[in-house]
């Protein structure tokens, strides 16, 4: 196990004048045992910058630091890592068994029945031991990931790295491994790297989410904090699904003009707003409420577009009545309340749940408001439920 | 209702005769045209065959015996004469040890063209292929004229250089390509299972292009143990190919139709032989226990 710090790491692809940075400047420390998800879209460059960590990828700039060595001089072999790739990267001329044992010949001096011993219980514990005289062509997708992970695992490494292993199973099977790595993760508990670009994966699987954005580091926090404590716009927008509403551009008289309404802004967002002129508002799909008439002054009239029932909830998306682009947004209703496209309703948006960004910095300026502690780790959330009932 | 059944049932009756009819009609197109083709490929060898078990005088009659008593009498005739053994063993040392050279220098330099970002990558692959844009015949007098220089003329070691130069460009652009298809994160894996980027090449990456390294092996084996006009004008005693030797039988004056057809058949052997040997990972194919990224 071990902790891992980045110092202000840079990674610049191509020749110098016309490069491309693909990791700008990133500081970060990941604590003994932790549960880390890199998210961001396709070229945020958190795959790079895992890459960096294990080793097969040099920095540019800055240093690694594994527990307290910088291990920037050093190869892959030397860091002590195991690694799940996104395609599994399953040896394909080898048994599972001898994937399996090839990390341990190569990388420590196991005798060779100790090897076979360890391969063994590992496999036993991922439930691959029927397949331990297969070659990886003759598995399934899912019995390939298992062999993925069992060859991570085998290793007893002091890094997990995972870069997206999910995105090439189908959806049943991706929800069952994500709660299966979880639970390994917090069995092994190994400091563990996660990559996906996937962020309901970031939200249910990370003790604490890096957030990036063009090879930036956005915001850093566990799941909860960057959901309801976004630290920019991008954060506000990516995580969340489906995505937050943004409303407005500029503010005029306390007032932020939108397409199709104005919404007089309350006195805390006046404070928060200051000299700020180019205001976006946004509120997530859930706190949005329809009314039949108006509830305050900043209701607006919307008509509704389109109607997606999930089951238990709809999502139901509107334009502004008097709107002038085609654009919508989208609420989510209970799924059982009777909606139909073209039907009018009056959105309201409870000032209480709205944040305001600065359009020109993308920064938050303003954070809805809410109680509990959101910095609380999902592990720490665990342990305080098993202290309480004895308490 | 049991007359409809009746008719209802000798409808679905005469429809299965109707699908079993079209189904053996079928069959019998499929194994008609299936047995006409191998006809067509099959004869020339039965023809070869055939005229090697004449017996001399017989070989060459036209219109052909059709039956007549095979004898081994070419075949003993050859192997009685040291010189075909002799060009034989030539061709065989010569093509193997070209196959394996061809190999050591070809499939390393296409995984690193493969591999590396590499200045001037196209042009140096281009360069390669430009080895075979010339027609033997205009480059075999100067390359003559070089290998009698070098000391090479009529030497076994020319003539694997020759071989060489001739599967050179092949080796590298197929294998290239194969390299292409495997991708790079088996490596990376290796690597951060603790190999070395070498033992990343010989343990995971040679092992999984087996096929392909077999077929252009195979290739590779079949240009060289055929070539004549390089083995024409750049050997004349001691390291003549086979395939020579069996040219030698087309006098100016008569062909020595048995002895030809006889040497041709045991031309035939290795490459049947090793076909064998490798069809095994010929016919793997390209199964690699990897999703390819999307």
């Amino acid at each position: 196990m071990a902790r891992i710090t980045l110092d202000d790491v840079t990674k610049r692809f191509g020749d110098e004048g016309e490069s491309i940075i693909a990791v700008d400047d990133v500081s970060l420390e990941m604590k003994d045992g932790e549960f880390m998800v890199f998210v961001g879209p396709s070229g945020s460059g958190k795959s790079t910058l895992m890459r960096i960590v294990a080793g097969l990828e040099t920095q540019s700039e800055g240093d690694v630091l594994i527990d307290d060595t910088v291990v920037n001089q050093l190869g892959p072999r030397a860091r002590d890592i195991a690694m799940v790739f996104q395609n599994y990267a399953l040896y394909p001329n080898m048994t599972v068994e001898e994937n399996m044992s090839f990390g341990l010949k190569m990388s420590t001096e196991m005798p060779e029945d100790e090897i076979e011993e360890t391969v063994t219980s590992t496999a036993e514990m991922m439930g691959i031991s029927d397949l331990l005289d297969n070659k990886p062509g003759e598995l399934s997708g899912g019995q390939q990931q298992r062999v993925a992970l069992g060859r991570a695992i085998v290793r007893d490494p002091n890094v997990f790295l995972m870069d997206e292993p999910l995105s090439n199973l189908d959806a049943k099977l991706r929800t069952e491994m994500r709660t299966e790595i979880n639970r390994l993760q917090h069995d092994l508990g190994v400091t563990t790297l996660y990559v996906t670009h996937d962020q309901t994966e970031a939200m249910t699987m990370g003790d604490r989410l890096v957030v990036l954005n063009y090879g930036e580091l956005q915001q850093v926090g566990t799941p909860l904090e960057c959901f309801y404590r976004p630290a920019n716009r991008f954060v506000a927008g990516f995580i969340g699904s489906p995505s937050m509403n943004f409303f407005g551009r500029k503010v005029e008289d306390d007032t932020l003009q939108c397409d199709g309404f104005e919404y007089e802004l309350t006195e805390p967002m006046r404070e928060s707003v200051g000299d700020h002129k180019r205001v976006e508002l946004g509120i997530r799909p859930e706190d949005v409420e329809l009314h039949d008439s108006p509830v305050d002054g900043n209701d607006f009239e919307v008509v509704v577009d389109v109607v997606e029932p999930m089951g238990s909830i709809a999502y139901v998306y509107c334009r502004a009545a008097g709107q002038e682009s085609d654009e919508t947004f989208v609420v989510e209703a209970d799924g059982k309340r009777a909606i139909s496209e073209d039907q009018s309703f009056y959105a309201h948006i409870p000032p209480m749940d709205a944040h305001l960004f600065d359009v020109v910095t993308g920064e938050t300026i303003h954070q809805r408001e809410l109680d509990g502690d959101l910095g609380v780790t999902a592990d720490e959330r665990e342990q305080s439920a098993d202290v309480s009932p004895n308490s | 209702m049991a007359a409809d059944d009746a008719s209802f049932d000798a409808e679905n009756g005469s429809q299965r005769l109707d699908k079993d009819t079209k189904e053996s009609l079928v069959r019998v197109v499929r194994h008609g045209v299936l047995l006409g083709w191998s006809f067509v490929v099959l004869f020339p060898l039965y023809w070869l065959a055939s005229m090697s078990l004449k017996p001399p005088g017989v070989a060459n009659q036209l219109p052909p015996e059709w039956v007549f008593l095979p004898t081994v009498y070419n075949y003993i005739q050859l192997v009685q004469d040291g010189e075909f053994l002799a060009a034989f063993a030539n061709s065989l040392i010569m093509v193997g040890a070209s196959v394996i050279l061809v190999l050591i220098i070809g499939v390393p330099a296409a995984y690193v063209l493969s591999r590396y970002d590499l200045p001037m990558e196209r042009d140096i692959l281009v360069w390669i292929l430009s080895s075979r844009m010339l027609p033997p015949i205009a480059v075999v007098l100067p390359f003559f004229v070089i290998f009698r220089a070098l000391n090479l003329f009529d030497t076994r070691i020319g003539m694997v250089f020759m071989y060489v130069s001739i599967n050179i460009s092949l080796v590298v652009w197929v294998m290239k390509a194969f390299f292409d298809g495997i991708p790079e994160t088996l490596e990376e894996a290796a690597r951060v299972d603790g190999a070395t980027q070498f033992q990343g090449f010989t343990k995971v990456v040679l092992p999984a292009a087996k096929p392909g390294i077999f077929s252009v092996a195979i290739i590779s084996f079949i240009f060289a143990w055929i070539e004549l006009l390089f083995g024409l004008v750049l050997t004349s005693f001691e390291s003549v190919p086979v395939t020579l030797f069996v040219y030698s039988f087309i006098g100016s004056r008569s062909i020595e139709w048995g002895m030809l057809a006889a040497a041709s058949m045991a031309m035939i052997l290795p490459v049947v032989v090793f076909l064998i040997v490798v069809n095994k990972y010929l016919a793997a194919g390209l199964s690699f226990g990897v999703v390819i990224k999307e």
